[in-house]
């Protein structure tokens, strides 16, 4: 067992020791042959050419169909969209206090209260009504079709195993991707838009109603045999109540995934609702009224979340003790909306919110924006520098390239270039002694990497590292499926894009795992500071975060670093909240021997609850990554280069095999990186020896 | 399909009735027209000048949010029956596509003037007194640096979708500068809003007639005039060795109908065919809307009132 330990370390070393070699050869030989920087035109296969074609015969012997599926679903559509814009806005909040106040008791139905009141103050009342039609025809729809499918996956193992990969490339493919097929299949307009975020909106439910009908308890199952159950009594008496909870927890997901789609959605047509007012108030660069238009969507994400949350919970706990029974509270409830009905059409202000009542106040926000901007820009321009000139370009184009007069001050000389490498070689040294021969591994690259530029490694070379970093991390088959993917990129010709991408995803990762971790264990040792972050949290990723573009555009110009701070301002959420939830649900029996030792709260914290609570964190780190990769695709919008930008561009050109060979680039660098980190985890897990 | 051949019978009838032209004959009121609505608010007064007087001439309209390039699909199948403010600049092949596939026409000049072309701000008039000489760029590129782009100037250019030429450009004049794609559309203001408020000086890749001229004043770099030819021979245009040295074409915006729509719709046809609008009509109105914050309904009712003697002999002429 030893031995074989020892035989396979040796083999780790001895691959990475050949992967140095080899990236060495390349990179020194790297001006003898252009192919070696540059992966030749050449040798790529037209495929977005070959999809195109693909795509077109299909559009042309099947879009009957599909426009037949939009032509059937613009009924409930219009219907529910009529009804709600029909009736007075005082009628609708009785109603929806109603409901809130039974699933979550006064505090929801206050709640409610102020959030539809806001609506109808800010003058957003029928956009928000449009907005909020979109997402009640399309949630059922994807809880329908989602739950279907999640039944069929989990009945047959064939069908499983179609759609499981099928899940991941619809939750890693950039939602701008496929957009482009629906736009072609079904045509144009609002019920399109629908229709996309009804589908982007599906995964979760799939995957919830699989776990949930997977962990029935098999007991359940057998005393519902031995009670004489068919075979459809057992599955909607015995499994389906008993997964239920589970799958609740499933429609609130897409809830809130449909929500997120308001805006894209918005971009390939609407009817004027909500996604609408954002999008066309961004492309006005109009800070106020696209906040303004903003907090409406992450109000109605909080109010749909707590909602589906609390009904959720409702049925997991045996019924709660009312003081009032539902069925009365919806009682009062229908009978004030009815009372408002009648009584709107005599007085026409209850029928119309009038204009002189609305409170807009957009053009203070924006003054704001613009007196911040003028005051603090030198300061801006600094810290923008800064990151730049010290981080960015050197991760980049290398240290080599970066350092300059302008830039650090002075100009690399041959005495700093032998002291780096002097540097580097001690501190691998060190590193190696102390922790072994890994983190000397790790140090090399790294400074390797810092001086040489990402951008400007030869393509074997890094292939050569990402494979045998997956590999040594996740196994052969995680290895062999990074190896796909990075083929996948160099034969269809984005290998360059994709170079551009993962850098400033690492960049940003890498600052917002740090950031955000650090903020996760202070707000796990501090309960103020809990409370302090979690409504910034929950703006943060309900917010439409095109909105949050603006501002950072005009403090910091369109750039790399905008791009940058969009994208951690998405990803930090994730880094933070994984990190406070492993903390702070370490198994608490360790926790009182480590007191009972001793230990202080300072050693509890770094000996016993960070390195317990790893596997969580690693968790957060996944789901850091998969939103980085996500706001990639956004952040194309103030104008960064790389794959993010050539799904965009091909989403506008209506070019699908171009926008699909981009999406599946990064589909293919989120898988990878979800492997990887999964079976790290994994392993952590088994060494800590917890479930 | 059924319905459609009945339109078109109809309409023949009606052509053979009157004997004159296709026009005269209203046909289908009763079905909504459905005008795109892109996203600018310039198109928004464009399109609902000419729904506000379809809709007085008796005609059925329904506006229909439209994305600029999705849009020239939509036009193909009536999702969309006309679109009224195609810039030829850049729409590109999308354009030449529909109307290819006979599905889409061409319905003319929308009549506005359009201008495209590098622009620069006043902090940058007074950093660079050679403007707007074109000449003068090189030796102010270090006040258009930044960052990202030193020693090199920075172009803020258009959205990378919008398909521009400016890189091609800047190397065909030898200019010191780099094209940084803004985005979006808000990501080019929101440039000039920051560059303006920070009195910094800006180069920007931008058009009028647009809102923003009338809150940030914008001056036009004097590159070398257009020429027929000279985007793709060398020899024309002040390189003699390169192609794209000169400034864009002045373009024109134009007209596009769902090609059924003059059997359905004669008269409105005819009167879309007719419409036109000049910058001195849509500037006042974008400023009322994006800056004083009126309704687009009140501004447009309130031309379509002042601006009879202009749409009404349309009206008159299509009902012949």
């Amino acid at each position: 067992m030893n031995s074989l330990h020892q035989r396979k370390e040796r083999f780790s070393l001895f691959a990475w020791v050949a992967v140095a070699i080899f990236g060495s050869v390349f990179l020194f030989q790297r001006d003898l042959a252009d192919w070696v920087t540059q992966y030749p035109e050449a040798w790529t296969l037209p495929a977005a050419t070959w999809a195109n074609i693909g795509m077109d015969w299909f559009v042309d012997h099947f879009r009957w169909l599909f426009r037949a599926i939009s032509w059937l679903l613009t009924w409930p559509m219009d219907a529910i969209l009529g009804l709600l814009t029909w009736l007075p806005w005082p009628t609708t909040i009785s109603l929806f206090i109603g409901i809130a106040f039974v699933a979550g008791g006064w505090p929801l139905a206050l709640f409610t209260l102020f959030a539809l009141l806001y609506m109808v103050g800010i003058g957003y009342w029928t956009e928000s009504m449009r907005t909020l039609a979109l997402v009640a025809v399309s949630v059922p729809l994807s809880v329908l079709v989602g739950f279907g499918l999640g039944v069929s996956a989990w009945r047959s193992e064939r069908a499983n195993r179609l759609v499981q990969p099928l899940l991941d490339l619809m939750q890693t493919v950039p939602t701008f991707a496929y957009l482009i097929p629906i736009l072609l299949l079904f045509g144009f307009g609002p019920v399109v838009g629908m229709i996309a975020s009804a589908i982007y909106a599906c995964p979760p439910m799939v995957r919830s109603t699989v776990l949930g009908l997977q962990r029935v308890p098999e007991e359940t199952v057998e005393s519902g045999i031995m009670s004489g159950a068919s075979s459809g009594q057992l599955f909607w008496w015995v499994r389906f109540p008993s997964a239920l909870p589970t799958i609740l927890v499933g429609v609130n997901q897409s809830t809130m995934a449909a929500l997120s789609m308001v805006i894209i959605a918005a971009i390939i047509g609407s009817s004027a609702d909500i996604g609408w007012e954002v999008l066309s108030t961004m492309r006005r660069a109009n800070f106020g009224e696209s906040l303004l238009a903003g907090i409406v969507v992450a109000l109605i994400a909080m109010l749909l979340d707590r909602i589906t949350r609390g009904f959720a919970q409702d049925n997991q706990r045996s019924k709660r003790a009312f003081s009032l029974s539902p069925r009365l509270i919806l009682g009062i409830a229908g009978a004030t909306a009815l009372s408002f009905l009648l009584l709107s059409l005599s007085v026409t202000e209850l029928s119309e919110f009038p204009d002189q009542w609305v409170f807009y106040p957009a053009a203070q926000i924006n003054a704001a924006i613009l007196f911040f901007t003028v005051e603090f820009g030198a300061a801006l321009d600094q810290i923008k520098n800064g990151f730049l000139f010290f981080f960015l370009l050197p991760l980049r184009i290398g240290l080599e390239n970066t350092i300059r007069p302008f830039t650090w001050g002075f100009d690399l000389t041959l005495t700093m270039k032998i002291s780096y490498l002097i540097a580097c070689v001690s501190l691998s040294l060190l590193g190696g002694y102390r922790y072994g021969w890994r983190v000397a591994v790790a140090i090399g690259i790294a400074t390797v990497l810092l001086y040489f530029g990402i951008e400007r490694m030869p393509w074997p070379a890094m292939v050569a590292l990402l494979v045998t970093l997956a590999w040594q991390a996740g196994g052969t088959r995680v290895g062999l499926f990074t190896l796909a993917g990075l083929a996948f990129m160099l034969v269809t010709g984005v290998w360059s894009l994709g170079v551009r991408s993962l850098y400033l995803c690492f960049a940003a990762v890498l600052v917002s795992f740090i950031i955000g971790g650090s903020l996760g264990i202070w707000a796990s040792q501090s309960d103020r500071v809990s409370r302090l972050v979690r409504p910034i949290n929950d703006t943060l990723q309900t917010m439409p975060l095109f909105v949050l573009l603006i501002p950072i555009l005009m403090f910091f110009q369109v750039g790399e670093f905008t791009a940058f701070l969009a994208i951690i301002a998405y990803a930090i959420v994730p880094a933070i909240r994984y990190t406070e939830h492993g903390l702070r649900h370490v198994n608490n029996e360790v926790i009182e021997a480590a007191i009972a030792s001793g230990c202080t709260p300072l050693q509890i914290l770094w000996q016993v609850r960070l390195p317990l609570a790893i596997p969580e964190i690693m968790l957060g780190l996944n789901q850091t990554i998969m939103f980085g990769l996500a706001m990639l695709i956004i952040a194309a919008l103030v104008g960064t280069q790389g794959l993010g930008q050539a799904v965009y561009v091909a989403l506008g050109q209506a070019n699908f095999g171009e926008g699909l060979v981009a999406g599946l680039g990064i589909a293919f660098i989120a898988m990878s990186a979800d492997r990887i980190i999964q079976a790290v985890s994994a392993g952590k897990k088994r060494a800590l020896g917890i479930k | 399909m059924f319905k459609k051949k009945i339109f078109s019978t109809i309409a023949g009838l009606s052509m053979l009735a009157s004997g004159v032209s296709l026009a005269g004959s209203m046909g289908a009121v009763d079905e909504p027209i459905k005008l795109a609505v892109n996203e600018w608010t310039g198109q928004h007064i464009t399109t609902h000048v000419a729904g506000e007087i379809l809709k007085r001439a008796g005609y059925n309209v329904e506006y229909v949010t439209a994305g600029y390039y999705p849009q020239m699909t939509a036009i193909q199948d009536n999702t969309v029956t006309a679109t009224l403010e195609i810039w030829s600049s850049n729409i590109g092949e999308h354009y030449d596509e529909a109307v290819a596939s006979g599905q889409a026409k061409e319905l003319g000049d929308l009549g506005l003037v359009p201008v495209e072309t590098w622009m620069y701000n006043d902090a940058a008039a007074k950093a660079c007194p050679g403007l707007p000489d074109w000449n003068a760029l090189n030796a102010c590129a270090d006040k258009f640096a930044n960052a990202d782009t030193f020693p090199k100037g920075r172009l803020v250019d258009y959205p990378a979708d919008w398909g521009t030429s400016n890189v091609d450009r800047i190397k065909g004049l030898n200019l010191d500068y780099v094209s940084v794609p803004a985005g979006s559309e808000g990501a080019l203001i929101a440039e000039m809003k920051g560059a303006e408020a920070k009195n910094t000086p800006l180069l920007v890749m931008f058009w009028a007639p647009h809102w923003v001229q009338a809150v940030i004043p914008l001056n036009i770099v004097a590159l070398p005039a257009y020429e027929e030819g000279c985007h793709d021979d060398p020899a024309v245009g002040v390189n003699p060795n390169a192609t794209w040295d000169c400034d864009w074409s002045r373009g024109y915006i134009k007209k596009m109908a769902w090609a059924g729509m003059e059997d359905k719709w004669p008269a409105a046809h005819a009167i879309l065919e007719a419409y036109t609008l000049r910058n001195e009509d849509q500037i006042p109105m974008m400023n009322a809307i994006d800056q004083e914050g009126k309704k687009l309904d009140d501004v447009v009712r309130q031309w379509v009132d002042n601006n009879e003697a202009i749409w009404k002999p349309w009206v008159d002429a299509a009902k012949g």
